[in-house]
C-alpha cells in the first residue's frame, strides 16, 4: 500500500472504525449485552478506571496512601498499622487500619478497613437502616481454615520507611512493606513475585457527608443527560461525583445511602505472562487483557452474579457465579491472589514488558501481568499465595475456602434433565426407555413445571399425581430424582410457605426495611434471606420428608435463580440497597447470596429424617468461593451451538483450578435444537465433564439420547458407557479434590508447569491421575483433532492400544470419526474401571474391577490409585474406605497393590460396607505396552493374603502400530487386600 | 382319556427339561443346551479353537471372545456393540464391539414363561422379577440381595391378566364388529345417497332442459309483447317496490353487520384479555424481542384506548329501532303506496291510439322487429331484465330454470362430496366411518381436551380463555408403540399401533403450529386415556377404542370387502 496523504489516512481510519463498529454490533452479539453494565455505566468502576488512567498517564503520580510508621507493630506473625490516606491539598487524612497476617500455610493476608466506619462515626442518608461498618463477614461464609498465624514469621529488616518479614516454609517467602507510599513486594527465594500497589492504584473511597451544591444553571434545551456528561468531561481535574450518591441503570435507581465506598488495588505479577481463574466467564482459560488492543477486551472481567440468559462467548462479561481467585503462571512457577470481597467486582488485566527495573537492562526483559481489582464496597481483603506449583495454589486455596465435598457417588453418573418432564408418567417412560436402549443413567430431573403453579414444595396435582410411585420406580434401579427449588417464594394466598416466610420475618427486605417484593417465575415473589440463621432453620424444616410430601430418600435438590434472579430488578437481580440479616446491604453480599442459599439447602438435606446421615446433592447456578463445599455447579443457560460446546471446556477447566471442580455445561445446549452431530459430540465431551447432565429448554424438541436415531444412538450409548466404566477413576479424582483441592480435570499448565507451549492450551485435559488425556471434538464435520503432547512419555490410543507417534511439545493429529472421542492413555499410569455396562452406578457397586496398566516408556514404572467408599454416607470419615495404590514395576515384572495411605491391614474395624466389599475383587488386569518378551507367557503368579496361585494371561504381540498387550483373567484378588502379581 | 394322556406327557416333558436344566450351567437357554453338555471341556461356541476347563464356565471371568463361557454371569456383558471398544483378539471384529454368542441370561421361570434377560441385569443386586420371576438372575447375592422365586404368584397373576385381556379383546372385537357393521351401513348409505343423487341429477338435467326451452319460448314471445305489455303499475309503484326491496335488503345487511360487530367485539375482548395476561405474565427476562415488541405495542394500544373518549357510536337502541319491520304504526307504511293506482307510465304508449289501425299495426311490427334486432345486436339496451318490466309468466319460467340450475349445482357438489368421502381413508375396514362426527374428551387440570374423530383435536380452557385447535385430521399412520402394560389395561402396550395425525392447529407463540398424534389402542369403549405435551405444541393423545382392535375372525362367512 502506498503512503496515503493526511486526508486519505483520516478517511481510512474512519472507515476502519466504521467497519470495526459494525462488526462489534453484529446482531447475534448485541442481543443481551446492553442489559448488563459496562464499566463506564458502573460509577465505581469508571471512577477507578479514570483514577488508573490518571495515575498511569502521569510520570509523577504518587499514591496518597502512606503507612504511619509509628502506628505499626509486628507480633505473632501479624503486622498491624494504620494507612493514612491524604484526601486534599491541606494534607487532611483518613485513617485506614491495615492488618497483614502471615499464615502457617505460607499464605499472606492483607486487610484494610476504615476507622470511622468501624466506629460507626458516619451518617447514612435517607434514614437508611443499613450497617455503618464496611462488610466484614465475608470470611465467616468463605474461610473455613488455614488462618493460623505463622508464629515463626519474623521481621528480617526494618527502618523508618519499610519493613521486611520472612515467613512461610523454610522462610523462603518474604514481604517488604513500604510505607511512603504504601506498597508490598512479595518475594520467593529473593525474587519479586507479586506486588501490591506497585502502580499506585490503591483507592479506598472513604466515607464523606454529601455536600449539597447549588444546582448548575440550565441552559435552555440543554437539559438532557448527554450534555451533562459532556460538561463534566470538560473538567477533568475535578473528581466525577455524578455517581457518588445515586445511580440509575435500566430504569432502576440505587439510593446508595453510604455514598461512594469502593476499594481498589493494583496487583502485579512480576514476570508472569499468564493469569488464570476468576470464573465464571465465557472466555479462554488464560485470561485476556482488558484495556483494548488487538484481540483484547475493552472491558474488565466482571464478577457480579447475574442471570445472564443466552450469554455471549469470548467475553469478560459477568455470568452466574464468581470466584475471585487468580493464578499467575510462568515456567516452573505459579503464584496467586484471592480477593475476598462479595460486592460487585471488576478486574482489569494488562500485560507488558517490565519497565521499572533498571537492573534488568541488558538482560532479556520479561512480560509481567498487571491487574487492577475494583470492588464496590466492603473491606480490602486479599490473600497472597507464593506457590511455587499450581498444585500448591489449589491446595492452599482449598485450605482456606474448603474443598469439594465428597459427592454422592451417583452424582458422577449421567443426569437426564429437561425443562420439563411433564408428568410422573413421562418420567417413568424416560426411565424405561433409557433401559430399553441400554443407556446407563443415574438421575432424572424436574424443572419448575412439576410444581403447582411455581409454588415450591408442592406438586402439580394433575400431572404429578403419584410422585412416590415415580420415586419408587426410579429407586428400583438405584436411580434418583432431582427437583428444583428456587429462592423466590410465590407471593400468593393460601400458600403456607410464603405465609410462614412473612409471619416469621425471614425474607430479604427492601431499603425501607419492608419485605422485598419482586418478580420471578411465579410472578410476584419474596426471597428467603439465607444469610439469616433463623431463615436457614426454617428452610430446613421445609425439606423434611413429611413436610415436602412426595419426596423420598432418593430425592435431591437443584437450586437455580439464586444470583438472585429478579426479573424486574436492576440487571435482572436485586436492588443493591436491599437489606439482609444484620442489616447488611445487598450491595455488600451480592456475590455470596447464591452460596448462602445453596448452603441452606445443603444443610436442610442433612436433616430430613433424624439419624439420616447422608451426603447431600445440591446443584447450584450461582456460586462464590466456598460453594465447592456444598455441591455442584453448571455453567448456566448455554446454547445448542458448536461454539458453546467449545467454550464449555475452558469454562470447566477454569472452575477446576479455581477450587470448584464439580462443574459441567448443559449437554446438548440449553437453548435451541442441536443437530444430531452436535448432540453426539456433546455427549462425547460431556462424558468428561465432572458434572455430566443433558438439559434442554422448554421450547426445544425432545432430545433424550435414545431419540436421536442411528448411528448416533449407538455412539451416545458408547459415550455414556465410557463414562460409567471409568466411574471408579472419576470417583478417585473426586477424592483427591476433596483431600487437597486438586482439580478433577486438569489443564496442561497444571500437569506440566514447565512446558510453556501448553500454558494457553485449554481444549484438552487430563482426567484425575489416570493419565487419560481427552480432547473432545467441538467442531462440525471434524474427523481429526490435533492434540498437543506435553512430554516425552508414550501415549496409547485408549480404544485401540495403538502407540501414538508423539513428540514432546508437538501436536499430533488423531483420527476422530463420529464414533470416536479422542482419548489417549499416557504411559506410566494405572487406573481402575468397571466394565459391566450396568443400568446405573448403584448397580455397579459390587462389580469386580478391571485394572488398566499403561506401561511407561521403555517399560518403566506405572502407578495409580483407586479410592472407594460407600458413596453415600459419612462412614468414610471413620476409615470405612478402600484406597489402594497400584505400582507396576517393569524391572521387577510385578504389579502390586498397597494401601495408599499406609494403613495396616486390619487397622480399621470393618463396617457393613467394607465387609460386603470383601466379595469384590479384581477380575482382569489389562497391561498395554508390555515387552515383546512377554509373548507366549500363559500365566502369572498371584500372591495375596498368604496364598499364592496362578492366573491365566494372554499376551497379544504388537502389530501394525498397536502396542503388545496382556490380559490377566480371573486374577482372584480382593480389591481391598494387599496383593502382588508377578509376570 | 386322551386328555389325561396329553397332560401326563406334558408333565413328563416339564420334568425332563427341569432335569436337564439342573445339569446345565446357570443361564443357558434350551436351544444352547447342547453346547454345555460335556463334562470334561467347554468349547467357546463361536471360537472352537478355544477350549476351556469346565470350571471356567460361569466363573465370573470372561474367557471366550464371544462371551459364551459366561451364560450365567455378567462377566462378558461388555462384549456388546454399545460398549466403548477395546481390543479383543478372537472376536469377530477383533474388539469388544461384537455380538455375544448368547442372546442373554436364560430365566427358565418354571410356572411362568421362560425368557432371556440382558447379561448386564445379572448379579447387579436387583431382582428383575418382571423378566426373571424365579430370581435366578441374582445367584451371586451381591450386596446381600436375595431374590425369592415368585413365579407361582407372578405366573398366576399373568395368566389371570392374560385371560382378562383375552376376554377384553373378545368383547372389544365384538364392539369392533358392530362398528364395522355401522361403518359398512354408513358406507352403504353414502353409496345409496350417491346413487340417488346421480339419478336425481339425471332427472334434474332433463327438467332443466325442459325449463330452458319453456323459458326461451316465453321469452321469445314476450319480446314481441314487450313493448305493449306494461309493467305492473306506474312509475311510482315501481319506485315503491324498488325502495321497499332496497330497504329490506339494507335492513338485513345492517342486521348482519350488527351480528358481525358483536362477534368482533367479543373477539377483541378475548384478544385484549389474552394480551393483558401476556403483559402481566410474560417473562421480561427472556428478552424475546418479539414478545417485548408485542407487549410494548399492547401497552401503547391500551393507553390509547383508555385516553380516547368513546366516539359517538350509534346507540344500539337506535339500530334496533331501525331494524324493526315497517308497518302501519311504524316506519313507512308501504301498503299506502302500493295500493295507489296512478299509472302514468301508460300515458307514454297512448299516442298509438291516435293512429289508423293498419298503420299502427305496421309501425308496431316494424318497430318491434327493429328493437329486437337492435337488442340482439347490442345496439339497444335490453331492459327485459328489469324485474318489474317482466311478465309474471316469464319470471316464473326464469325462476324455475334458475332453481333447477341451482339444484343441479348443489346436487353436483354433494355428489362430489360423497364421492370424496367414499375415497377417503377411514382406516382398515372403513372403521372410522362409524366414529365420524363423534367426539370424546378428557379433563386434565385446567383444560378439557377433546378428540373429534377424523376432524380435529381441541384444548378447551376451563378458565374461559377460549378453545385452542390442536390440529386438524390429516391421515392415518402406523407406528411402533412401546409402553408398559397397566393394570387397568389402559395402555398402548408394545407393537404396531394406528396413529391419527392431526396437524396445522393453532400456531404457537414463536413456534410451529400445534399438532397432535393420536395413538390408538384396542379397548371396549372409546376413551381418551391420556394427553401430554411432551414438547412445546406437540401433543400426544393415548386413546382406547374398539376401532383399533385386531380384526379377529368373525364367526360365519366372511363378508366381501366392499371397497
Amino acid at each position: 500500500m502506498h503512503v496515503p496523504g493526511p486526508l486519505s489516512s483520516k478517511w481510512t481510519a474512519y472507515l476502519g472504525l466504521l467497519s470495526a463498529l459494525s462488526a462489534a454490533f453484529a446482531p447475534a452479539v448485541a442481543v443481551k449485552e446492553h442489559d448488563f453494565k459496562k464499566c463506564h455505566q458502573s460509577g465505581f468502576c469508571s471512577r477507578n478506571r479514570a483514577f488508573a488512567d490518571h495515575a498511569l498517564a502521569s510520570s509523577s503520580w504518587q499514591s496518597p496512601y502512606n503507612i504511619a510508621p509509628e502506628s505499626g507493630s509486628f507480633r505473632d506473625g501479624q503486622y498491624k498499622g494504620v494507612i493514612l490516606k491524604t484526601i486534599n491539598d491541606n494534607g487532611e487524612t483518613v485513617r485506614l487500619p491495615i492488618t497483614i497476617s502471615f499464615l502457617e500455610s505460607g499464605t499472606a493476608r492483607v486487610t484494610v478497613d476504615e476507622e470511622k466506619r468501624q466506629k460507626g462515626e458516619i451518617e447514612l442518608r435517607h434514614g437508611s437502616k443499613a450497617r455503618k461498618e464496611r462488610y466484614n463477614e465475608a470470611e465467616r461464609w468463605v474461610i473455613v481454615g488455614g488462618t493460623t498465624l505463622d508464629k515463626a514469621a519474623k521481621v528480617d529488616y526494618e527502618d523508618k520507611s519499610q519493613l521486611t518479614v520472612k515467613y512461610g516454609p523454610s522462610a523462603k517467602f518474604e514481604a517488604t512493606i513500604k510505607f511512603f507510599p504504601f506498597s508490598i513486594d512479595f518475594k520467593r527465594d529473593g525474587s519479586s513475585q507479586i506486588k501490591l500497589n506497585d502502580q499506585g492504584l490503591l483507592n479506598i473511597e472513604h466515607w464523606r457527608p454529601k455536600v449539597e451544591k447549588p444546582a448548575p444553571e440550565k441552559k435552555e434545551g440543554e437539559s438532557d443527560e448527554e450534555n451533562k456528561t459532556e460538561e463534566t468531561k470538560e473538567e477533568p481535574k475535578a473528581e466525577n461525583e455524578s455517581t457518588w450518591w445515586d445511580e440509575t441503570f435500566g430504569g432502576n435507581t440505587d439510593t446508595k445511602p453510604r455514598g461512594p465506598e469502593s476499594v481498589a488495588l493494583d496487583i502485579s505479577f512480576v514476570g508472569y505472562e499468564h493469569v488464570y481463574g476468576i470464573p465464571s466467564h465465557a472466555s479462554p482459560l488464560s485470561l485476556k487483557q482488558t484495556r483494548g488492543g488487538d484481540g483484547n477486551y475493552q472491558e474488565p472481567y466482571r464478577l457480579y452474579n447475574a442471570d445472564v440468559f443466552e450469554y455471549i462467548l469470548d467475553s469478560p462479561m459477568t455470568l452466574y457465579g464468581s470466584i475471585p481467585f487468580m493464578q499467575a503462571h510462568r515456567k516452573d512457577s505459579a503464584v496467586g491472589v484471592f480477593w475476598l470481597n462479595a460486592a460487585e467486582t471488576w478486574v482489569d488485566i494488562t500485560k507488558g514488558k517490565d519497565y521499572k527495573n533498571p537492573l534488568s537492562l541488558g538482560t532479556k526483559s520479561k512480560t509481567s501481568t498487571h491487574t487492577h481489582w475494583i470492588s464496590e464496597s466492603g473491606l480490602l481483603d486479599v490473600f497472597v499465595f507464593l506457590g511455587p506449583t499450581p498444585k500448591d495454589l489449589t491446595a492452599k486455596y482449598g485450605e482456606l475456602t474448603g474443598t469439594t465435598a465428597m459427592p454422592q457417588e451417583f452424582s458422577l453418573g449421567y443426569h437426564q434433565c429437561r425443562w420439563n418432564y411433564v408428568s410422573d408418567d413421562d418420567v417413568k417412560d424416560v426411565d424405561r426407555k433409557m433401559d430399553k436402549f441400554k443407556m446407563p443413567y443415574d438421575v432424572i430431573w424436574l424443572d419448575i413445571e412439576y410444581t403447582d403453579e411455581k409454588k415450591y414444595f408442592t406438586w402439580d396435582k394433575h400431572s404429578f399425581t403419584d410422585p412416590i410411585g415415580m420415586g419408587k420406580q426410579l429407586d428400583s434401579h438405584g436411580r434418583k430424582l432431582v427437583t428444583i427449588i428456587d429462592p423466590h417464594i410465590k407471593n400468593v394466598d393460601n400458600y403456607p410457605v410464603v405465609a410462614e416466610l412473612k409471619s416469621k420475618d425471614l425474607a430479604v427486605k427492601n431499603k425501607d426495611g419492608n419485605i422485598f417484593e419482586g418478580w420471578c417465575w411465579p410472578g410476584s415473589s419474596h426471597w428467603i434471606d439465607a444469610f439469616s440463621p433463623a431463615a436457614r432453620e426454617w428452610w430446613a424444616s421445609l425439606f423434611k420428608y413429611d413436610a415436602f410430601k412426595g419426596t423420598m430418600e432418593n430425592t435431591w435438590i437443584w437450586n437455580d435463580m439464586n444470583e438472585p434472579s429478579v426479573f424486574n430488578g436492576p440487571e435482572t437481580t436485586m436492588p443493591k440497597d436491599n437489606l439482609h440479616a444484620g442489616n447488611w446491604e445487598h450491595r455488600d453480599v451480592h456475590n455470596l447470596n447464591g452460596m448462602t442459599f445453596q448452603n441452606a439447602t445443603y444443610h436442610a438435606l442433612t436433616s430430613r429424617k433424624p439419624g439420616e446421615l447422608r451426603r447431600p446433592f445440591v446443584l447450584t447456578r450461582a456460586f462464590f468461593a466456598g460453594s465447592q463445599r456444598v455441591g455442584a455447579m453448571w455453567t448456566g443457560d448455554n446454547q445448542a451451538a458448536w461454539d458453546h460446546l467449545a467454550a464449555s471446556i475452558p469454562m470447566v477447566l477454569s472452575q477446576g483450578i479455581a477450587g470448584f471442580p464439580f462443574a459441567g455445561a448443559d449437554v446438548g445446549g440449553f437453548f435451541g435444537n442441536p443437530e444430531k452431530e452436535l448432540l453426539t459430540r456433546w455427549y462425547q465431551a460431556g462424558a468428561f465433564y465432572p458434572f455430566f447432565r443433558g438439559h434442554a429448554h422448554i421450547d426445544a424438541r425432545r432430545r433424550e439420547p435414545y431419540l436421536v436415531g442411528e448411528p448416533y444412538t449407538t455412539i451416545i450409548a458408547a459415550a455414556l458407557r465410557l463414562r460409567y466404566s471409568l466411574l471408579p477413576s472419576w470417583y478417585t479424582a473426586f477424592r483427591h479434590a476433596h483431600i487437597d483441592g486438586t482439580p478433577i480435570v486438569k489443564p496442561m499448565f497444571y500437569t506440566h508447569p514447565s512446558e510453556e507451549a501448553g500454558f494457553a492450551v485449554d481444549d484438552q485435559f487430563f482426567v484425575g491421575n489416570t493419565g487419560l488425556l481427552a480432547k473432545p471434538v467441538t467442531e462440525k464435520d471434524k474427523t481429526t483433532v490435533d492434540v498437543w503432547i506435553p512430554d516425552a512419555e508414550v501415549y496409547y490410543d485408549y480404544f485401540t492400544y495403538y502407540i501414538i507417534p508423539t513428540a514432546k511439545g508437538k501436536n499430533v493429529t488423531l483420527d476422530a470419526p463420529m464414533e470416536k472421542v479422542p482419548l489417549l492413555m499416557r504411559g506410566g499410569h494405572v487406573f481402575a474401571r468397571r466394565d459391566v455396562p450396568r443400568r446405573s452406578s448403584a448397580l455397579m457397586k459390587w462389580d469386580d474391577y478391571t485394572l488398566v496398566v499403561a506401561v511407561g516408556r521403555d517399560g518403566r514404572k506405572a502407578e495409580g490409585d483407586l479410592y472407594v467408599d460407600d458413596g453415600d454416607s459419612y462412614q468414610y470419615q471413620s476409615g470405612q474406605y478402600i484406597h489402594r495404590r497400584f505400582i507396576f514395576d517393569g524391572a521387577a515384572k510385578s504389579l502390586s497393590s498397597v494401601d495408599a495411605e499406609g494403613r495396616e491391614p486390619g487397622s480399621v474395624a470393618e463396617g457393613e460396607w467394607l465387609k460386603r466389599m470383601r466379595g469384590v475383587g479384581v477380575d482382569r488386569i489389562v497391561l498395554v505396552g508390555v515387552p515383546e518378551s512377554w509373548v507366549g507367557k500363559k500365566s502369572v503368579k498371584v500372591e495375596s493374603e498368604g496364598n499364592v496361585w496362578e492366573a491365566k494371561m494372554e499376551v497379544t504381540p504388537a502389530a501394525e502400530g498397536r502396542a503388545a498387550f496382556a490380559v490377566v483373567r480371573k486374577v482372584g484378588v480382593r480389591i481391598g487386600a494387599d496383593w502382588r502379581v508377578v509376570f | 382319556m386322551r386328555r389325561t394322556g396329553a397332560l401326563a406327557l406334558l408333565s413328563a416333558l416339564a420334568h425332563s427339561t427341569l432335569a436337564a436344566a439342573e445339569s446345565l450351567p446357570r443361564g443357558v437357554g434350551p436351544e444352547f443346551a447342547k453346547f454345555y453338555t460335556s463334562k470334561s471341556t467347554f468349547t467357546c461356541i463361536g471360537n472352537p479353537s478355544i477350549i476351556l476347563e469346565p470350571s471356567q464356565v460361569n466363573d465370573d471371568s470372561c474367557d471366550c471372545p464371544d462371551g459364551s463361557d459366561e451364560p450365567g454371569t455378567a462377566a462378558c456383558a461388555h462384549i456388546d456393540p454399545l460398549s466403548p471398544e477395546q481390543p479383543l483378539p478372537g472376536s469377530l471384529t477383533g474388539t469388544t464391539n461384537a455380538t455375544n454368542a448368547l442372546p442373554g441370561f436364560w430365566c427358565s421361570n418354571a410356572g411362568h414363561v421362560g425368557s432371556y434377560i440382558p447379561f448386564l441385569y445379572v448379579n447387579d443386586g436387583v431382582c428383575d422379577y418382571e423378566l426373571c420371576c424365579d430370581g435366578s438372575d441374582e445367584s451371586a447375592h451381591v450386596g446381600g440381595v436375595q431374590c425369592e422365586n415368585r413365579c407361582d404368584a407372578i405366573g398366576k397373576d399373568h395368566r389371570r391378566l392374560e385371560e382378562e385381556r383375552r376376554q377384553n379383546k373378545e368383547r372389544s372385537a365384538k364392539r369392533r364388529r358392530t362398528l364395522v357393521k355401522e361403518a359398512r351401513e354408513q358406507r352403504r348409505r353414502v353409496e345409496a345417497k350417491l346413487g340417488a343423487l346421480k339419478a336425481e341429477l339425471e332427472g334434474l338435467e332433463h327438467k332443466k332442459a325442459d325449463l330452458q326451452k319453456r323459458y326461451e319460448d316465453i321469452e321469445r314471445s314476450e319480446r314481441n309483447s314487450m313493448v305493449k305489455v306494461k309493467g305492473q303499475g306506474g312509475k311510482l309503484e315501481i319506485l315503491v317496490n324498488l325502495a321497499k326491496n332496497r330497504i329490506s335488503e339494507l335492513r338485513n345487511a345492517l342486521d348482519k353487520v350488527l351480528d358481525q360487530r358483536d362477534d368482533l367485539q367479543d373477539r377483541v375482548e378475548q384478544l385484549e384479555e389474552i394480551l393483558t395476561k401476556l403483559k402481566d405474565e410474560y417473562n421480561p427476562n427472556f428478552n424475546d424481542e418479539g414478545v417485548k415488541a408485542a407487549v410494548k405495542s399492547w401497552e401503547d394500544y391500551a393507553a390509547g384506548q383508555a385516553g380516547e373518549t368513546k366516539s359517538d357510536n350509534l346507540p344500539d337502541e337506535d339500530i334496533m329501532e331501525m331494524l324493526k319491520e315497517d308497518g302501519e304504526t311504524f316506519g313507512i307504511n308501504w301498503a299506502e303506496f302500493e295500493s295507489s293506482d296512478a299509472s302514468d307510465v301508460d300515458v307514454v304508449y297512448n299516442w298509438e291510439a291516435y293512429l289508423p289501425r293498419p298503420v299502427n299495426d305496421f309501425i308496431r311490427e316494424k318497430i318491434n322487429a327493429l328493437r329486437i334486432w337492435a337488442m340482439d345486436n347490442g345496439i339497444l339496451a335490453d331492459n327485459r331484465s328489469g324485474a318489474n318490466s317482466e311478465s309474471r309468466q316469464l319470471t316464473a319460467a326464469r325462476e324455475a330454470l334458475e332453481a333447477a340450475k341451482g339444484d343441479i349445482l348443489s346436487k353436483t357438489r354433494s355428489l362430489e362430496e360423497q364421492q370424496r368421502d367414499l375415497e377417503k381413508d377411514y382406516g382398515p375396514g372403513d372403521i372410522f366411518r362409524a366414529l365420524k362426527g363423534k367426539c370424546i374428551s378428557s379433563d386434565v387440570g385446567e383444560y378439557e381436551y377433546e378428540l373429534c374423530w377424523i376432524d380435529r383435536t381441541t384444548q378447551k380452557s376451563k378458565k374461559g380463555h377460549g378453545n385452542t385447535n390442536m390440529g386438524n385430521f390429516v391421515r392415518i399412520d402406523k407406528d411402533m408403540a412401546d409402553e408398559e402394560e397397566r393394570a387397568d389395561g389402559k395402555s398402548l402396550g408394545k407393537g404396531e399401533r394406528m396413529v391419527l395425525r392431526y396437524e396445522n392447529g393453532q400456531g404457537c407463540w414463536n413456534g410451529p403450529n400445534r399438532r397432535t398424534d393420536v395413538w390408538l389402542a384396542c379397548a371396549e369403549t372409546d376413551e381418551l386415556w391420556r394427553v401430554s405435551e411432551s414438547e412445546k405444541c406437540v401433543y400426544r393423545m393415548e386413546v382406547g377404542t374398539p376401532a383399533a382392535c385386531e380384526d379377529l375372525q368373525e364367526p360365519g362367512p366372511s363378508v366381501k370387502d366392499e371397497l
